[in-house]
């Protein structure tokens, strides 16, 4: 029985008045790979940022490996954050630091790491993205997809229980999409507990162990990708591959 | 020479000593009832005179050191009483300040006893009487004999000063002309911008034996007892100390002893003007670059750390922090650098030069603040987001992740400001601090040429800046490279 990774309860956000979740109530186990579909605007990003409280939740709770994280003050916060790696759409890599400083720095000022050791680890995860190359390069030389996986290798540094996924190919040129899910599904292989916002269905299909479906701020939907795709129950679900598949 | 301006920023300082119990204990409220004055300077065995010593032959500069009759006669009070003297060298304008906040205990600057002057200090017996004069351009003398001639003329004279109301009050239809230096009256005169300059007859003398181009009509103006002669302030209620230095004056005037310092002035003025070449005085120069460099240096300094604390501070989510910085921000931003740095020095009790640095770099502080809140505010929200996501405390996010960027986009407006701190330092001149400016004053002073080391300051200042300018735009590129 793998044990409980990440649980939300009854989980809800407003903005200036305006409820964009409307109460979640989910589990991600240890070693799952959870994919989130659904339109732009039903609530997915803001869903996954309530996860390390990048959002501070309206209503309800946020528990991660049995610690309840939802009113953490700062400092324990940032203990609990180092455990949940995170990616985002805009790869958001310091540029002012070349991407071996990049991925090392964080090991180096939260866990104390020696330089040489987090140096050392950091070329071995450039390598594992196939970015070893480019160690001293600044993230401006870099394409998007070669940002996208060092922002990765980045988040790897830490050591994470679980990996966020924010739409990271969304800002990717096509020909770029692949090099980026292709590190993110050895991740899915050797065993990481992933939660991956995504358009890509062709990744959710061959990668997720969960596919949920988000709308209007509820999770409309979840199941198995054969039983999203190809048997999706809900509506909203239905009409909303029909459209994406129809592409 | 007198400033009314000057009388406005004492009430205010008073008022806000006032309104600041903190610096209550430097506000002067020691009343005559119990005049200690003398046996205080006899206690503490030194005798504090203020001076601005660009007012030959009363007091000027020789070798950096200060000269002329002022300092004879104070040194003969001094000897009198039994302690010794200390001459502290400050703008005109700060003089009177000096005494009301205890900075100096009295002033020799050919200062006149007038009624308003009387008001807020003591003044011993009058010590030289020496009239007034006009200087005139030599080539006008035959158009001008005396002062009734300047009816409907251009007439210059120290701002504020008591030539400037006698020529007023005392020639028909006169277009006044007012600047605060001499030198610059002087350069006014030459240049035919006015016709003549009203001055005490003792300057009006030296600056015309060092002018061959000018001559001086003596004895003018119709005076009255308290329109002319020096005599020495004190601070109100020193009557023991101003009894002291009447007797030293009495025995001047019997033994004719002014004479002598008036003839030892001349003397030492001739070292002075030997050679009047700007390179003769390069060491004036140097120093006032060394100061100059110096004092915009630790203010960048401190500015830019005192800039960061505000800017995060205002950017805190912590109230009371977020309104203390936005106070001090908007308060140092909306009153001048020159209130500021005279109310540190006059209001605290500490030196010259230290209130000239805390106060460019506190001034500096507040506008680097804005810059720094600017960048912070310019870096892209992601970036503080990934670096909180890896676990990074608030404090390494600012530190290696936010502030460097920050930095390399506001680095031509931090450029700009010490760049414009190098010129804006030049204010720490009014309480005596010896920057570029104030030793541009005692070349002018010493030399009795004004342009010249105008044109040098300038010059310097240029090259400062220019190099500056460069060292900054290769520190950028460098920047931009990383």
């Amino acid at each position: 029985m793998p044990s409980m990774m990440i649980e939300t309860k009854g989980l809800k956000k407003s903005f200036d008045h305006t409820e964009v979740i409307k109460g979640i109530d989910a589990q991600v186990q240890q070693g799952q790979v959870i994919v989130i579909i659904g339109p732009s605007g039903g609530g997915k990003s803001t869903f996954l940022r309530m996860l390390n409280m990048l959002e501070q939740p309206t209503a309800g709770t946020v528990t991660f490996e049995g610690q309840n994280i939802t009113d953490l003050p700062a400092n324990k916060l940032d203990t609990v954050r180092e455990k949940m790696g995170m990616v985002f759409q805009s790869f958001n890599l310091f540029p002012n630091m070349d991407v071996l400083a990049n991925v090392a720095l964080a090991p180096q000022r939260v866990k104390g790491s020696s330089q040489k050791a987090a140096s050392e680890q950091a070329m071995t995860l450039l390598d594992q993205v196939g970015l070893a190359d480019k160690a001293h390069a600044y993230p401006a030389s870099l394409s998007g997809g070669q940002q996208q996986r060092v922002a990765i290798a980045r988040a790897l540094a830490m050591g994470p229980d679980v990996m966020l996924f924010d739409e990271p190919t969304s800002a990717l040129d096509p020909e770029m999409v692949g090099e980026v899910l292709k590190v993110m599904q050895g991740l899915a292989k050797e065993g990481m507990t992933m939660v991956v916002v995504t358009h890509e269905m062709g990744f959710a299909r061959k990668v997720a162990d969960e596919v949920w479906f988000m709308d209007g701020g509820v999770l409309a939907e979840k199941g198995t990708p054969e039983q999203i795709f190809d048997h999706p129950q809900n509506e909203r679900t239905q009409s909303f591959l029909a459209k994406v598949l129809e592409q | 020479m007198q400033k009314k301006w000057l009388h406005r920023i004492v009430a205010l300082l008073a008022a806000l000593f006032l309104t600041v119990p903190l610096l209550a204990q430097t506000q002067p409220v020691q009343a005559a009832a119990n005049d200690t004055s003398l046996a205080d300077i006899k206690k503490k065995g030194t005798l504090v005179m203020g001076t601005s010593p660009d007012y030959p032959p009363y007091e000027f500069l020789v070798n950096n050191k200060p000269v002329g009759m002022d300092i004879d006669i104070a040194k003969q009070i001094a000897k009198d009483i039994g302690v010794k003297l200390v001459v502290k060298q400050m703008d005109f304008d700060a003089l009177l300040v000096g005494i009301e906040t205890h900075k100096i205990d009295m002033v020799l600057s050919a200062m006149t006893p007038t009624p308003a002057r009387k008001q807020s200090v003591d003044f011993s017996n009058v010590y030289y009487n020496s009239g007034q004069s006009i200087i005139i351009n030599k080539t006008d003398k035959n158009i001008y004999k005396n002062y009734k001639n300047f009816a409907n003329k251009k007439v210059g004279a120290q701002t504020g000063s008591l030539q400037y109301d006698l020529v007023k009050k005392q020639i028909k239809g006169v277009k006044m002309t007012g600047l605060t230096k001499v030198t610059d009256l002087i350069i006014a005169l030459k240049t035919h911008k006015i016709d003549g300059i009203a001055t005490e007859s003792a300057v009006a003398t030296a600056y015309v034996k060092n002018n061959p181009d000018l001559m001086v009509l003596n004895h003018q103006f119709n005076l009255s007892e308290t329109d002319s002669g020096s005599a020495i302030a004190f601070h109100k209620g020193s009557g023991t100390l101003v009894a002291a230095a009447n007797k030293t004056i009495a025995k001047i005037k019997k033994n004719n002893l002014t004479e002598k310092y008036l003839a030892d002035a001349g003397k030492s003025l001739k070292v002075n003007v030997a050679d009047t070449s700007m390179w003769h005085y390069r060491s004036y120069f140097i120093k006032g670059v060394g100061y100059t460099l110096l004092i915009s240096l630790i203010a960048v300094l401190i500015g830019v750390v005192l800039g960061t604390l505000l800017a995060l501070s205002r950017l805190s989510h912590f109230l009371p922090l977020k309104w203390l910085a936005t106070a001090y921000v908007e308060f140092i931003r909306g009153t001048p650098l020159m209130i500021q740095v005279m109310f540190l020095y006059f209001g605290l009790n500490i030196p010259a030069l230290t209130a000239g640095v805390a106060g460019v770099a506190m001034n500096s502080g507040a506008y680097v603040a804005e810059y720094i809140r600017g960048g912070i505010d310019s870096v892209p929200k992601g970036q503080v987001e990934a670096a909180r996501s890896l676990g990074l405390s608030y404090k390494d996010t600012m530190r290696y992740v936010i502030l460097p960027q920050a930095l390399k986009i506001i680095w031509p407006s931090l450029g700009n400001e010490f760049i414009s701190l190098i010129k804006e330092s030049s204010i720490v001149s009014v309480i005596g601090v010896t920057d570029l400016i104030y030793q541009l004053r005692l070349v002018q002073a010493a030399t009795y040429k004004g342009i010249a080391p105008y044109a040098v300051a300038m010059v310097i200042y240029f090259i400062l800046v220019f190099g500056l300018t460069r060292l900054l735009n290769f520190a950028e590129r460098k920047m931009q490279h990383a």
